[in-house]
């Protein structure tokens, strides 16, 4: 910076910095600040050959009033021990009043700032430059000022206790030689031929500081900012001074098992996170590598897995790493992971300290070793540790030199035998599971205490006192130990010999904790006691084992359960209920099995316990409710299933427990069950409709399908499919009643369930068009059958039934009607005849339904004769509606040529439509032509008046329908047919026809048949019939042959009465007459005759 | 030196960080913000489609990039809207990585972020032993939480401003917010 430096420049900035000086000298507060910053800014950078002649006046601002102020004087010392370390003489006292400043934040800035110092005055004096009494001084007054600092990690500000601890890493790390080759500065630097310099001491005196760090880290009554701040410095001291390395893991895992009781939640998250993010920058520092399973283990016990470690591992470490992990899974680690990591459990662990030492020392010496914990201790675990050989001997040894009375026993004496098959798997196993006994199931040992008295009170409560006498002692040794230069080194030698003497002490109680492994921590008041301290239970108690845990709690809850007539008559019937519940709902699953059979010991008096369980269960499931953190996660995950377990248990338990007594109020509870369970799951249903199969229950179970549908409509379509399926049933009569059901929910229920009634009636109307029955039609057969009338009847009894509700499935059941076949389509008509019928006769003005005009709008191809039948139908007992008319009409003047399908129509259509058709109709079969006569001539309902043919009109146009057209024979027929009614045709209506028959321009061809055939039945037509018979010889009769006999046969059949008809022949016409007619005739006409012929 | 000087941090420097940015700089806080991310995220057209940026091109820029590529939708999902409020704040996103203030107290708005944080300060040596505070508050990364993200900052800030001594305070003061705010709080003091 110097080298800026401009002599011109020099001097505006000397008077400058002179005027700056004098103001600044005026002012006070933010302004000196602001002038102060300046003038060190210009006399640092601008104008350094100034320092010492202004260094004064600013260091003079020591003793300002202002904070901010001194904390700028702090700043300058701290810029000029790094730039001019040559003024570190000057400094150092200023710097050391600031450090016992009477404001707290200049005396942080100053502590700040002191081991900024304490760097540079090391970096200094290894450059030896400059005098050594200069330096000598300025190390005195810095030990002096290390000292100050020491003290105040005992301060009682937080923040001057985070300053002092970042001071003390700062000196541990100077002081202690490095054993990497970064190229920082340690304590091989300095150099050795300095009288007041001992690199010995000095080292000792780290370690001695870091000594005391590991103790305020593990002390009780630490802040959590503190603490961070602690490990933070512990970590970073171990990744530069890698021989810490062990302690510092040891120390984050003792504070991983026993963090300070004085955090709140919210902290302990902190700290946990802080010690893992910490954990995983030291694992990845290559110093660690030699601490690897322990720091890996620790990553596991935190709540890491594997594969979480795995992958923050370095790369080259990566697989080695994987395989010890995997390696040394053992489900005791499983169980620690778990147990101290569940996040309400930090406060009740943190004080579990006296436990665990138990085998900390094991697990400190043995590295990977598991410690093992009482609570989570397994016959496993033990094993394990019996099968490593160091642990044995240790065991025996501590046995040998701390629990050997000094004389044998006489019950040893009498018990003893040697073991057989000492050192074998078996043995080993047998030793294991008598530990575990020995450990789990003793009992509480209240005659132990008074000799474990003063072991147990010193451990936790006396703990932290020590940890204070520990960091006073040490603070005042070494303060001592300043002031006799020469006897720094025996102080520092005495106080490792303290501290060693301490650390034995403490091995000896934790070997004395050893001896006594069943020794609870026993509650007592400390005598020792010097503050007031509150009773903690965590400190007083310990966890009891889950199994035994487990076994309480389901005591617990049978004596409540046993409690039925106790708690009415005591009026908590109600209570007890909620109690029963939550339980049931909320713990393990052993005891949701308890409160199930207590249940179904007798279903009916405790149902309403049920159905409470089953809302509470339900409330969780919707997260209405919310299970208690303390619950195991797993339950947690599963509570979604609970619900429907529960409800699914109760119902089959219900109907299959073949409890006699329980057998007739059976149906009682499942409908109980079904109709108030608050939701009714999708296995339910199934369970009901496997119900239905039964041959017992069928009944119940539908009619219960039936209320879920009708009674809760929102899931009606979930339930309707069940009961639906049941109208193949092959039993008819559950056939019938699902039948009837559906259709009774098909009118009240939602669109939903009315949608899936309807895909299965179209699906099982599909089913007719199959070649082979489909499988659900076996029932619960494997064999198919082939189809029958009855099989068809059974696909078509949903569809039909459905069709007065909605007519619309007609035009579907067209639709396949014309794709089945000859079989099928019978039993279609058949069914639908009645249906339609009714639905013809709930309208009889004959209005057709929307469904049939698109059916006729649209007719499926091949459903003509469906068409045709239901037109039928419809007209059966009514006159067609002239809508219908038409629509017929189109239809077979467009698409259906028969015409039989017109004929339910018939009158309907117009006198010319009927005429043309007639010649068709009289050619169908002879029972059809009947029935078409007789709706022409309105023989079915004789009311009707207008008829659109009258019989007459009919009978004459058949005789003249054009013989080419129709076969003589059909026309006779139908004739016949006509002359058979003889209420219709009577004798006037046949003289009228046959009047207008003779009036023809063309002799119809069977007029004279028909005028014998009336005159048979009506002899009193005879002189009508001479009439004709005259008529026709006008129209010279005789040349037409067929009318010509039926002259003669008539003429026969009138005898003599028909004399004038005879006598109008001509002679030539009388020759051909047969001879006993010619003697009817005339004389005179036969003379004239043979006069002509003669002539 | 008077004040506290405060750095709020996200993953992208965009919406929560620059949120609280914006409010505690009306409130006449020293304040800087700044992302952890690798690179700066924004939604895009698809959620596997991210728009992507470096840290340290201007708001601006990616305002009319964003402009360009659909104005319409990103008018709709306000992010043109969060882009001209952050211009109008600072020029361009910053990588909380590469800024050399030393800050007395650094906000988080999510775990990583935190976790981004104190990774860092592990990474290197604290030189001037300036201790900083490490605050997160979890905040969810869309418009709305981020203004309450802000306003529940602010609150803490204040608080902390009003501490004489806030090293000694710390403590008590996150607790008293925690139970307040009733969000989880993780804080640790780091060094410069």
């Amino acid at each position: 910076m110097s080298s800026k430096y401009h002599p011109s420049s020099g001097g505006t900035a000397q008077t400058q910095l002179v005027q700056w000086i004098n103001e600044a000298g005026m002012s006070e507060g933010n302004k000196k600040v602001n002038l102060l910053r300046k003038i060190i800014e210009v006399l640092l950078h601008q104008a350094p050959q100034m320092v010492p002649v202004y260094m004064d006046n600013i260091l003079s601002c020591v003793s300002d009033k202002s904070t901010d102020v001194k904390r700028q004087v702090v700043a300058f010392i701290e810029e000029l021990s790094k730039s001019y370390p040559e003024y570190l003489p000057k400094i150092i006292g200023q710097l050391q009043l600031l450090v016992i400043d009477t404001v707290i934040a200049v005396q942080k800035r100053a502590i700040q700032a002191a081991s900024l110092v304490y760097r540079n005055v090391l970096l200094w004096i290894c450059k030896g430059t400059s005098e050594m009494k200069d330096m000598q001084y300025v190390w005195e007054h810095l030990s002096e000022l290390k000292l100050l600092i020491l003290n105040m990690i005992d301060s009682d500000n937080e923040g001057i206790r985070t300053h002092s601890i970042k001071f003390l890493e700062e000196v541990v790390v100077l002081q202690s030689p490095h054993t990497n080759d970064d190229d920082d500065f340690s304590l091989d630097c300095l150099p050795s031929n300095l009288p007041f310099l001992n690199r010995k001491a000095m080292e000792e005196e780290s370690d001695h500081i870091f000594q005391l760090l590991l103790k305020f880290h593990n002390s009780q009554h630490i802040s959590s900012v503190n603490l961070m701040a602690c490990m933070t410095t512990l970590c970073l001291v171990a990744k530069l001074r890698p021989k810490y390395m062990s302690s510092v893991v040891k120390a984050l895992n003792d504070l991983h098992t026993t963090l300070p009781p004085t955090l709140s939640q919210s902290q302990v998250n902190s700290v946990r996170k802080h010690l893992k993010m910490q954990l995983l920058i030291l694992v990845k520092h290559p110093s660690s590598y030699d601490m690897m399973p322990q720091l890996t283990q620790l990553l596991v016990d935190i709540g890491m897995t594997p594969q979480e470690i795995n992958k923050a591992l370095p790369r080259d470490r990566r697989n080695k790493r994987l395989g010890e992990l995997r390696a040394s899974e053992n489900p005791a680690k499983r169980f620690r992971i778990d147990s101290p990591q569940s996040t309400l459990g930090s406060d009740s662990n943190s004080n579990s300290r006296s436990e665990f030492n138990l085998f900390d020392d094991d697990n400190s010496q043995q590295g990977s070793q598991q410690s093992v914990t009482k609570a989570s201790c397994t016959e496993e675990s033990i094993l394990d540790g019996l099968n490593s050989l160091e642990n044995v001997v240790n065991l025996v040894v501590t046995t040998l030199t701390n629990n050997l009375p000094t004389e044998m026993p006489t019950s040893f004496i009498l018990a003893y035998k040697p073991i057989p098959n000492a050192g074998s798997k078996v043995q080993k196993q047998n030793l294991a599971k008598m530990m575990v006994a020995l450990i789990k199931d003793e009992p509480l040992p209240i005659p132990t205490t008074i000799k474990s008295l003063d072991t147990t009170t010193k451990i936790p409560l006396l703990r932290d006192d020590d940890d204070k006498i520990n960091l006073k002692n040490a603070v005042a040794k070494l303060q001592e130990s300043t002031k006799v230069d020469k006897q720094i080194e025996n102080a520092v030698s005495k106080l490792m010999e303290e501290t060693r003497q301490e650390h034995l002490k403490e091995e000896e109680r934790k070997n004395k904790d050893k001896e006594k492994p069943v020794a609870p921590p026993t509650p007592s008041i400390p005598k020792l006691k010097q503050k007031v301290k509150l009773l903690k239970l965590q400190e007083l108690t310990r966890p009891i084992p889950k199994e035994i845990k487990e076994k309480l709690m389901i005591q617990a809850v049978e004596r409540i359960l046993r409690a039925e007539k106790e708690s009415i008559i005591g009026g908590a019937a109600q209570i007890r209920t909620k109690f029963i519940t939550i339980f049931a709902s909320s713990y393990t699953p052993e005891i949701r099995e308890l409160v199930l059979n207590y249940i179904l010991e007798d279903p009916l008096n405790r149902i309403d316990l049920a159905l409470s369980w089953l809302y509470e269960e339900y409330a969780y499931m919707q997260g209405f409710n919310r299970h208690p953190v303390t619950l195991q996660p797993k339950l947690h995950e599963k509570h979604d299933e609970n619900y429907n377990q529960l409800l699914c248990a109760l119902i089959t338990q219900i109907s299959e427990r073949g409890d006699p007594l329980m057998e007739g109020s059976k149906d009682v509870l499942l409908r109980k069950v079904y109709s108030e369970a608050p939701v009714v799951t999708d296995e339910a249903v199934d369970y009901l409709k496997h119900l239905v199969s039964e041959e017992k229950s069928a009944t119940v179970a539908l009619e219960l399908l039936e209320e879920l549908c009708l009674l809760r409509p929102p899931r009606a379509h979930k339930f309707v499919a069940a009961l639906v399926c049941h109208v193949l049933s092959e039993n008819e009569e559950i056939r019938n009643i699902a039948l009837k059901s559906s259709i009774k929910i098909y009118k009240n229920s939602t669109d939903a369930a009315k949608k899936v009634i309807e895909k299965h009636a179209m699906l099982y109307l599909g089913f007719i068009s199959l070649s082979t029955p489909p499988q659900e039609l076996y029932g619960n057969r494997h064999t198919s059958r082939p189809w029958s009338d009855d099989l068809y009847k059974m696909c078509l009894n949903l569809v039909m039934a459905l069709f007065p509700e909605k007519e619309d499935v007609i035009i579907e059941i067209a639709r396949v009607y014309g794709t089945t076949g000859a079989e099928a389509k019978r039993c279609v008509l058949r069914q639908l005849e009645v249906p339609v019928r009714a639905l013809a006769a709930s309208e009889p003005s004959g209005h057709l339904s929307p469904a049939l005009v698109a059916l006729l709008d649209a007719c499926p191809r091949g459903a003509e004769t469906l068409l045709t039948r239901i037109v039928h139908v419809l007209t059966d007992k009514f006159p067609p509606s002239p809508e219908l008319v038409s629509r017929v009409r189109e239809l077979y003047a467009t698409r259906v040529s028969d015409v039989r399908f017109l004929i339910p129509v018939l009158n309907g259509l117009t006198k010319k439509e009927i005429l043309a058709a007639l010649p068709k109709l009289i050619k169908l079969n002879p029972i059809v032509v009947k029935e078409v006569f007789n709706k022409l001539l309105g023989l079915q309902n004789p009311n009707e008046e207008q008829l659109p043919v009258s019989p007459e009109e009919l009978l004459v146009a058949l005789h003249l329908i054009d013989p080419s057209k129709a076969d003589l024979k059909y026309i006779i027929k139908a004739t016949a047919l006509c002359f058979a009614e003889k209420n219709t045709y009577t004798q006037e209506v046949l003289s009228s026809v046959l009047q207008r028959l003779a009036e023809e321009q063309q002799t119809p061809v069977l007029m004279m048949r028909s005028v014998l055939q009336a005159l048979t039945l009506h002899p009193s037509l005879a002189p009508l019939a001479l009439n004709i018979l005259c008529l026709l010889c006008e129209r010279e009769v005789w040349n037409n042959k067929v009318a010509w006999e039926g002259w003669v046969k008539c003429a026969e059949r009138l005898g003599p009465r028909a004399g004038p008809a005879l006598r109008a022949l001509p002679p030539r016409a009388r020759d051909l007459l047969p001879s006993h007619l010619t003697a009817l005739c005339p004389v005179s006409i036969l003379v004239v005759n043979i006069d002509n012929r003669w002539r | 030196m008077d004040g506290l000087y405060i750095a709020v941090v996200c993953s992208s420097n965009m919406n929560r960080s620059m949120e609280a940015h914006a409010f505690l700089a009306k409130k006449g806080f020293k304040v800087k913000s700044y992302g952890t991310g690798e690179k700066v995220k924004l939604p895009g057209a698809s959620a596997d489609r991210p728009n992507c940026y470096e840290f340290g091109v201007p708001y601006d820029d990616i305002y009319n990039d964003l402009l360009e590529k659909d104005k319409a939708y990103y008018t709709q999902n306000g992010l043109l809207h969060m882009l001209d409020r952050n211009r109008r704040i600072k020029p361009c996103p910053e990588k909380f990585q590469v800024s050399t203030e030393r800050f007395d107290v650094i906000i988080t708005c999510e775990e990583r972020v935190y976790d981004q944080v104190i990774e860092w300060f592990g990474s290197k040596r604290s030189v001037y032993n300036q201790p900083v505070h490490v605050v997160n508050v979890d905040i969810q990364d869309n418009h709305e939480e981020a203004t309450i993200g802000a306003f529940l900052i602010s609150d803490m800030v204040t608080k902390m401003a009003q501490s004489d001594d806030l090293d000694n305070d710390i403590d008590e003061l996150l607790h008293e917010f925690e139970s307040k705010c009733q969000r989880p709080i993780l804080n640790c003091i780091m060094f410069y």
